[in-house]
């Protein structure tokens, strides 16, 4: 039987590559994703499912689902230029991604398929990180966390847990790693960026305390204060902690191994381990 | 909504290498025929990202434009008039 081994929270902004090129592997960036690749690297999975979020570039206004799976041997990306990042090729499992999309249908869930598609940098820059080789398979789930009106967290966190159903409902005995990626409090391009740069973080309480409430495993009162208005004043990309909370409904309610913030760009990089 | 056409070229600035050359050197030009209303092509050509904020694009489709000077609008000028929009209804807070 397939089994989730592990939980990775990890940030995916587009110009870390680039900095950690720059600064070297002993920044702090550098070091935090080479903590996270170490702690892959030695949990052995077979197959990585990636929750995260679109920047509309596989998707568009014509056609933009609230969730969607790939369902491929292999996906491209990134397609978006985030500096340092080469277009890689990124194999998949699409007998397994199948299995995972009809049990969340069966749930209730109407998860999109996409068989054919390249995604940007908001999966590739975490596994630029984690999985620089592409030797591990990945599933990419999206999840629409930057158009509202995004989807609840309560709906995210059931999604994670019916694809965590799922996985133990494999046959196969598969390691599974989930991910979830994104910031907690982040303004791009928006009213909210602060003076002089393209970003912000325009609401660093509510970063601290999704970080208090996961590190403690308080699951329920973080879905209770994910509200759309508190996503929505935590910054334009501030649902993407919705990747987070489906990452978190995928391995179970639990405190997490470690939880490292990096509360300059309102996001962490965490670790929960399965049971 | 032709607020659509707008997301579109922002969009379009990413993918399509000669639209951004365009863009940069004549943006009249690389506009002509583009399926957008006077305002939203004034408001285009003049950088005036809070407006279009305001109109309902998304604010960060709108970051190519600085990203690759389109329309002559420098991340400078674009932080400071984006964030004299804070507070205001715009894409962020929903369709």
């Amino acid at each position: 039987m397939a089994e989730v081994v592990a939980a990775f929270g990890v940030p995916h902004t587009p110009f870390f590559p680039a900095l950690v090129k720059r600064e070297g592997p002993q920044s702090e960036t550098g070091r935090f994703y080479a903590r996270q690749r170490q702690d892959l690297t030695q949990l052995r999975p077979d197959v990585i499912v990636l929750f995260s979020t679109d920047h509309l570039n596989t998707f568009f206004f014509d056609n933009l689902p609230i969730f969607a799976m790939g369902v491929t041997e292999r996906f491209q990306g990134p397609i978006d230029e985030p500096a340092e990042v080469p277009m890689y090729e990124v194999p998949s499992r699409p007998d397994f991604a199948a299995h995972l999309r009809r049990t969340c249908i069966e749930a209730g869930f109407d998860v999109a398929l996409s068989e054919k598609f390249k995604v940007d940098h908001s999966f590739m820059v975490p596994l630029h990180f984690l999985n620089p080789d592409m030797a591990i398979p990945v599933v990419p789930v999206f999840v629409s966390g930057h158009v509202p009106p995004l989807p609840s967290a309560q709906r995210c966190f059931d999604l994670g847990r019916t694809i965590g159903e799922a996985i133990a409902s494999w046959p196969e005995d598969l390691r599974v790693a989930v991910m979830g990626s994104g910031s907690f409090s982040l303004d791009v391009f928006g009213p909210l960026m602060a003076p002089g740069r393209s970003d912000g973080v325009p609401d660093p309480q509510w970063a601290e305390r999704i970080c208090k409430l996961m590190e403690d495993g308080s699951t329920d009162t973080l879905l209770d204060e994910a509200t759309p208005r508190q996503l929505a004043k935590a910054g334009n990309v501030g649902g993407e902690v919705l990747n987070w909370i489906a990452m978190l409904g995928a391995i179970g309610p639990r405190p997490a191994k470690y939880l490292m913030p990096q509360m300059s760009q309102g996001h962490a990089y965490g670790l929960w381990e399965g049971r | 909504m032709s607020v659509y056409e707008v997301n579109y070229i922002c969009r379009e600035l990413l993918r399509d290498h000669t639209f951004r050359d365009a863009m940069r050197t004549d943006p009249v030009k690389a506009l002509a025929g583009r399926d957008l209303t006077g305002e939203e092509r004034e408001a285009l050509l003049a950088g005036d990202v809070g407006k279009l904020y305001r109109m309902g694009v998304n604010s960060f489709l709108m970051g190519y434009l600085p990203r690759f000077q389109a329309c002559g609008i420098t991340m400078e000028t674009y932080n400071t008039r984006m964030r004299a929009e804070a507070g205001q209804q715009g894409a962020a807070t929903g369709h």
